[in-house]
């Protein structure tokens, strides 16, 4: 049985007290208590801090460029299906630069896991706001504050199909672990989207602002009531934010649709040899 | 014996069907041919014209005069006569215009077939068909044949129902015109079995034959056909073929099936490959194979969507920032795509790097007749080579401890080739990484100047290991001595090959050297061919001649004769004739 330690790359570049580290931890402890080995698992990085752990992560990783990671999962899955592929990625990164492949990796309920750092500010580059950031927010690009109101990760998931819509929070280490492996057990496409304070650049969503306005979702929570669940997503709107499992149901997922993988993974198939059943339209 | 048979009516009528109907019954009849298709932008509306040159021979250009006309409205007429001569004939319906030009006249009563048998308007074509069958002295069988073909699936009835048409057509000619009628179309005694391929469906049956596992595109003209094709042989072949939201996610679906093993591809036109070259530079850094299929059309930005042109070879060339090793290779025909994309699948495995097969709108969707018997010999002598990508049932796994501790592989491994081994992920025992990132040999992260440095001249280096082991010079046809020397490349070919027997026949000889393998080009052995004493023509169908800015740049030829074209048409013999 692989441990912590057997996932565990390079050491991180992030910052100290950055939700990075939790993060990184959580998905560590997830694989390994899921019974994953390094050779077991696939793992598509985005580009910023949050794509960073490529290099502190051990696994069959492609770090993408900004915004791509979401279509290489897919790409991946259908090549293996047999392989659980997370995407790790950032806000920017998958609710701007790459916000298109969100809403169709949902609508395609491709079974990937898709695990967004969402600080609300772009860290690599220096303090930018992200598509979260509320409106007025001031940063470096948007110093007479942010005109836009925020991207709702969990809505817009909710809203394009998803089956599997979580929130995590980075300081809340031992829950986020419980949802990621809830995420990657989950037939078809899982969003978490996990609150994480940057401790450099954004000084007003602390870990101490997060802690006075998160609270975890009760135990008889219903989760496949689609109704209930875009409550609880809206409910960012009056800055509160509900932790764990928003919304689950069940859905045939894509690879799962497709005929040509009902026997074996597209990687494992034989050539195809029987030309004449083709050329005979050209005839 | 050669002619050409072109149907023209209003956008939306079945004009496309028809014409590829005529192009089957021609084959089927033992002649060979080759087809053009005219259409605008447009679902209604607007004129569409097909036109098909058949001859006993390989047919590799189209030809000036129209023999036949067969005209379903009146612009038809007023677009092509222009190409007509006396000994034209012209199928058209009295009822619905006249003229007083002087070709040969034949009433075709439409509406009134149409009528009278309580057709829909679209039989037309069926009707136009049996009469054209007729006056080029072919059987009506081989139509039926077809027409049967089509229907099969919805019942008898409709079968018979829509093959009265034919016979209506055919027979009005037998009786009114019996002496117009040729022997054009008379079944051959010896004749080969031939498939009626475009471009795009040569590209698509190479595909497969490489055993390229996953397809991604999003609808483009005039790239389009090779996602329908694919798509519905899926079942058949096991190929999965995603639509995706946009090219971003096309290129990315397929590189993220490369990278978890299985040969992949994308196709498009310039607009959809402008949207992807950021993620093809993503490719070459990361030395993940993939396979884009580029069918031109004249650009900038929207262009002229329905139209040919080569003017993103440049563009082609030297896609993606920064600096990686790419593969451009341009077919002249239907065989040569075949060809070339088996042969793109296996360079694109070889050196982890994209590899770009370039068409275009002329190729892509005109047809060309192949016999049956060379494509069924090329696929079986096909050998998959896949290089240094390594299956997990193949790979001697030097991890003695694999189940105690996996092992960080190294994907980058600096080689005399420049290519390094890259195991399939899932394979027990290890783990790695490809990176957009600059990278160590491990694939981690890295700013360092040595190893960037390294890595830099490791992935150039796959450059030259394909010059010397998989580039192809130019083929030369024509004469060796001649002095005058056209240089071309992709769908351009058989326009010059036509030009060329036509001066031949006029006593000018020339040679002519026709490029696939565009680039890299090895410099040394390129220049070696070109000759101070001879006088060169460079043939494109662009504006700017591209290829020649390759050559200028990469062997110092600098061709001062041009004969471009990019009115949205193809090069055409005359245009090339006239030149000289």
């Amino acid at each position: 049985m692989a441990s912590i330690q057997d996932f565990t790359g390079y050491q991180p570049t992030w910052c100290p007290g950055c939700g990075d580290w939790g993060i990184g931890m959580a998905i560590k402890k997830a694989l390994v208590d899921l019974n994953y080995s390094p050779d077991q698992v696939a793992v598509v990085f985005g580009i910023g801090c949050s794509g960073n752990m490529n290099d502190f992560l051990n696994a069959y990783g492609l770090h993408s460029l900004h915004g791509r990671a979401l279509p290489n999962a897919i790409g991946i899955k259908l090549a293996n299906h047999n392989l659980p592929v997370l995407a790790v990625v950032g806000d920017g990164d998958c609710y701007g630069e790459g916000g298109n492949h969100l809403i169709h990796a949902s609508r395609g309920n491709h079974d990937i896991t898709v695990i967004v750092h969402d600080n609300r500010v772009y860290g690599l580059t220096t303090g930018q706001s992200a598509p979260t950031a509320p409106k007025g927010y001031r940063s470096k690009s948007t110093p007479l504050g942010l005109i836009e109101v925020p991207v709702n990760p969990l809505a817009l998931a909710l809203t394009a199909g998803a089956t599997f819509v979580a929130q995590g929070f980075a300081g809340d280490l031992n829950h986020l672990v419980l949802i990621l492996k809830e995420a990657i057990t989950h037939k078809g496409f899982s969003l978490v989207n996990i609150l994480q304070p940057c401790v450099t650049f954004n000084k007003v969503n602390t870990y101490q602002y997060y802690l006075k306005r998160v609270y975890k979702l009760d135990k008889d929570y219903q989760r496949d009531n689609f109704k209930l669940a875009l409550e609880k997503a809206l409910e960012v709107n009056e800055e509160k934010f509900p932790l764990g499992v928003i919304y689950q149901v069940k859905r045939p997922c894509y690879h799962e649709s497709l005929p040509q993988l009902s026997s074996f993974p597209l990687v494992e198939k034989k050539r195809f040899l029987k030309y004449d059943e083709l050329i005979k339209e050209f005839i | 014996m050669t002619f050409t048979w072109k149907i023209g009516g209003e956008a939306g009528f079945g004009i496309m069907t028809t014409g590829l109907l005529f192009s089957k019954i021609a084959s089927r009849l033992g002649y060979q041919i080759l087809d053009y298709v005219e259409y605008p932008s447009l679902v209604r509306g607007g004129h569409n014209a097909y036109e098909v040159c058949v001859s006993d021979k390989e047919v590799t250009a189209l030809k000036k005069e129209i023999d036949i006309l067969v005209c379903l409205n009146e612009e038809t007429f007023h677009k092509h006569k222009n190409r007509l001569t006396s000994q034209s004939l012209v199928l058209y319906d009295e009822e619905e215009f006249d003229f007083d030009d002087n070709f040969k006249k034949v009433n075709l009563p439409l509406k009134k077939i149409i009528t009278d048998l309580k057709g829909q308007v679209v039989m037309k074509n069926t009707i136009a068909l049996g009469a054209s069958l007729a006056i080029l002295g072919g059987k009506i069988g081989v139509l039926l044949d077809l027409i049967a073909d089509q229907f099969n699936k919805k019942g008898e009835e409709i079968v018979k129902f829509n093959q009265q048409f034919a016979i209506a057509g055919y027979e009005e000619i037998k009786k009114n015109y019996s002496a117009l009628i040729k022997s054009f179309l008379v079944e051959k005694e010896e004749k080969k079995e031939r498939l009626v391929l475009s471009g795009n469906e040569a590209f698509s049956l190479g595909a497969v034959a490489a055993d390229c596992r996953l397809y991604a595109a999003y609808p483009m003209t005039p790239s389009s056909s090779v996602l329908h094709t694919l798509a519905s042989w899926q079942e058949k072949t096991g190929m999965i073929v995603r639509h995706a939201e946009d090219e971003i996610a096309v290129i990315n679906t397929a590189l993220g099936a490369s990278f978890a093993g299985v040969r992949s591809a994308v196709g498009t036109s310039g607009g959809g490959f402008a949207l992807m070259v950021e993620s093809l530079s993503f490719a070459g850094v990361a030395e993940i194979p993939v396979v884009v299929f580029l069918a031109q059309r004249p650009g900038p930005a929207t262009g002229m969507p329905t139209w040919t042109e080569q003017g993103d070879l440049l563009f082609a060339i030297f896609s993606g920032h920064g600096e990686f090793p790419k593969i451009v290779l341009a077919p002249g025909d239907q065989k040569e795509m075949i060809k070339l994309t088996l042969k793109a699948f296996n360079l694109a495995d070889i050196y982890q790097t994209p590899v770009i097969v370039v068409s275009d709108m002329y190729l892509s969707e005109g047809h060309k007749t192949v016999e049956k018997e060379w494509f069924d010999n090329l696929v079986a002598n096909y050998l998959i080579k896949r290089g240094k990508i390594i299956k997990s049932s193949n790979f001697k796994s030097q991890n003695d401890n694999e189940k105690l501790k996996t092992i960080n592989f190294l994907r980058y491994k600096i080689t005399e080739d420049g290519i390094s081994e890259k195991i399939i992920p899932g394979t027990p025992g290890y783990f790695y990484q490809e990176n957009s990132y600059e990278h160590l040999e491990d694939g981690h992260t890295t700013e360092e100047a040595k190893p960037r440095k390294a890595q830099v001249e490791k992935r150039l280096r796959k450059w030259q290991t394909y010059l010397k082991n998989d580039f192809q010079l130019p083929k030369f046809y024509g004469d060796e001595k001649a002095k005058t020397v056209f240089i071309s490349w992709g769908s351009t070919k058989g326009i010059v090959l036509e030009a060329q027997k036509k001066l031949k026949e006029k006593g000018v000889l020339t040679g002519f050297y026709h490029f696939n393998h565009l680039y890299p080009l090895d410099k040394k052995r390129v220049s070696q061919l070109f000759k101070k004493d001879k006088r060169y023509f460079l043939v494109e169908n662009n504006a700017l001649g591209q290829f020649g800015k390759i050559l200028a740049m990469e062997i110092g030829l600098d061709v001062e004769e041009k004969i471009l074209r990019y009115d949205g048409r193809p090069i055409t013999v005359d245009g090339i004739i006239e030149r000289i």
